[in-house]
């Protein structure tokens, strides 16, 4: 054999051995994940159809959690989760989107401006359950009292990280030259950033935003420390507040059966949410754009 | 060759008369940082004329340029001594409201930036900050500048649509009207034409030559065919110095400085 056969049969052999090891690696990956959907979903849909087996059951949308042994749904555990998702956005898009937007715009190369993105970062990738006891400490334990205002909080405080972080990404890709295009008709800075740059990169925040709404809707553990439970159905978020995540810990790890359905249809809930949120988030993202 | 380098000047800079100049460069030296990218430029642009600014890469034309509008002024790092005069006030100063000059002073970029909004918004855009009008008015101008940048046959029926689904040409078009629209006395323009293709070059090259009839243009371009058809002055630069500014065919037909016409016979560049 040639030097040159040589060569090329061990570029071969080596690609193989390469390309076996990357099918391998995504296989296990997808393996886990069929794994994690396939239990969810033979398990949750049990939830949502009547005990007998015959057709669609609605009573988790419309009734409360029940006493054990009794009918019920989920209806209080998805109305505080809701409450409190978009109460968490409200005040996590206010001041993630200002606070992006003055990363990119106004602190790019700024000392202080380094150190706050830094912080972010770390907020970013900090342990919830931290979130959770850091806001039980200033609101839960000194007001002595669980509250879904102080869920929300926790929550927002998880999306906000992922919103400046985000908008600060969009908004450093638009280019140089749509700014100054801008400020060249006599536009101020201000109104540049209103009418052009956040309009140019709307689509990509709103990701942004949508991604944090993911990320949050799942989140159990500051839930734990903050909004509590509540078995009832209410909407006063100055008290403990019902969510899916917390029902879905309390119910999945309890005795009776009627209660582990019920956690299981929550959690498949959850994941269909976050699902249809990521894929909306996909599409707008995708939206094409001609430059 | 040596013989002749000595009897001719390093610089050559033509007086214009006072009554035509429409801005006035002074002293004027530009900094990066600590870099400094121009050195000691005077020179003046005329009244309804066209000027070009030609030179190899980095000569600081387009720098000269972005002095004209303060355009440097967003950068915390860069700054400008000497002055700009624009009908004898200083613009450099540090009493100028920067926003209401750059409304008098409009700018033509590189690559087209159309706004992500209607056509009949890109054009509006400008003008709506510095102008209450009704409807009908805004209207008519916005007419008014696309027929002006000779966009307005192309683009009359889809006003409503986005600026982005215009094609680069277009798109460049749509951006002189925008400027137009908001009537400045002086249009930039930093190498307008440089991402557009032969056919849309030439109209664009159209558009500018009507418009000085109004206009004080100042032209930056690599395109010395472009700068020689459009403009009736020419200022050659080099190493961030003026070397050389005249009337455009006597620059290219007959320049006084060594380095002009090295550039302009392509000996280097």
């Amino acid at each position: 054999m040639s030097a040159f056969a040589k060569q090329r049969l061990s570029r071969r052999i080596g690609e193989g051995v390469f390309l076996t090891f990357c099918w391998l690696a995504t296989g296990v990956a997808l393996l886990a994940l069929t794994a994690i959907m396939w239990s969810l979903i033979s398990q949750g849909v049990g939830g949502f159809l009547k005990p007998d087996g015959g057709g669609l059951d609605l009573a988790i949308f419309t009734k409360s959690t029940p006493a054990p042994g009794s009918e019920g749904g989920l209806l209080n555990a998805i109305l505080g989760s809701l409450m409190m998702c978009a109460l968490a956005m409200l005040g996590a898009v206010v001041v993630g989107v200002l606070a992006g937007t003055w990363l990119s715009e106004f602190a790019r190369d700024s000392r202080y401006g380094k150190v706050v993105r830094f912080l972010n970062d770390v907020l970013l990738s900090a342990p919830s359950i931290l979130v959770g006891l850091f806001v039980y400490e200033i609101l839960v334990a000194p007001l002595k009292g669980f509250s879904g205002l102080a869920g929300s909080v926790a929550l927002g405080l998880i999306a906000a990280p992922v919103i400046t972080r985000t908008t600060e990404d969009v908004l450093r890709l638009q280019p140089t030259a749509l700014r100054e295009a801008s400020v060249a008709l006599g536009a101020p800075v201000w109104r540049t950033i209103l009418a052009v740059i956040w309009k140019s990169a709307q689509g990509g925040m709103l990701t942004g935003a949508l991604l944090a709404f993911a990320r949050i809707s799942g989140e159990t553990a500051p839930l734990l420390f903050t909004a509590l439970n509540n078995q009832f159905l209410s909407l006063d978020m100055t008290k403990p507040t019902a969510n899916l995540p917390v029902v879905i810990f309390n119910y999945a790890l309890s005795a009776y059966d009627d209660w582990r359905r019920l956690a299981w249809a929550g959690a498949l809930l959850i994941a269909a949410t976050v699902l249809t949120v990521t894929i909306v988030a996909r599409l707008i993202a995708r939206e094409p754009r001609r430059s | 060759m040596n013989a002749q380098t000595d009897t001719q000047p390093e610089t050559a800079v033509l007086d214009l008369p006072p009554e035509t100049v429409k801005l006035a460069i002074r002293d004027l030296n530009f900094f990066y940082g600590a870099k400094q990218s121009l050195f000691d430029v005077n020179v003046s642009f005329a009244a309804n004329a066209v000027t070009a600014l030609i030179g190899p890469s980095g000569c600081g034309k387009s720098t000269l340029l972005r002095t004209l509008n303060r355009m440097y002024s967003l950068y915390p790092g860069q700054r400008a001594t000497g002055e700009v005069l624009l009908d004898g006030e200083d613009i450099l100063g540090p009493r100028v409201n920067v926003a209401a000059l750059r409304a008098r002073i409009g700018m033509v970029f590189q690559k087209p930036t159309p706004f992500p909004m209607s056509i009949f918004d890109n054009v509006a855009y400008g003008v709506r900050l510095y102008e209450k009008m009704s409807k009908p008015d805004l209207a008519n101008r916005v007419e008014e500048s696309l027929r002006r940048a000779a966009l307005w046959d192309e683009v009359k029926d889809k006003l409503k649509e986005s600026g982005l689904g215009l094609s680069g040409g277009q798109q460049q078009r749509l951006c002189v009207a925008r400027g137009i629209a908001v009537k400045p006395e002086i249009l930039l323009l930093d190498e307008p034409a440089s991402a557009l293709d032969p056919i849309s070059t030439a109209r664009l090259e159209e558009t500018i030559a009507a418009l000085k009839s109004e206009y004080t243009v100042v032209i930056v371009t690599h395109n010395m065919g472009q700068a020689a058809r459009l403009s009736d002055h020419t200022g050659f630069m080099y190493l961030g110095k003026l070397v050389e500014f005249g009337e455009t065919e006597q620059l290219f037909t007959n320049p006084v400085t060594t380095r002009a016409r090295d550039y302009i016979t392509g000996r280097f560049g």
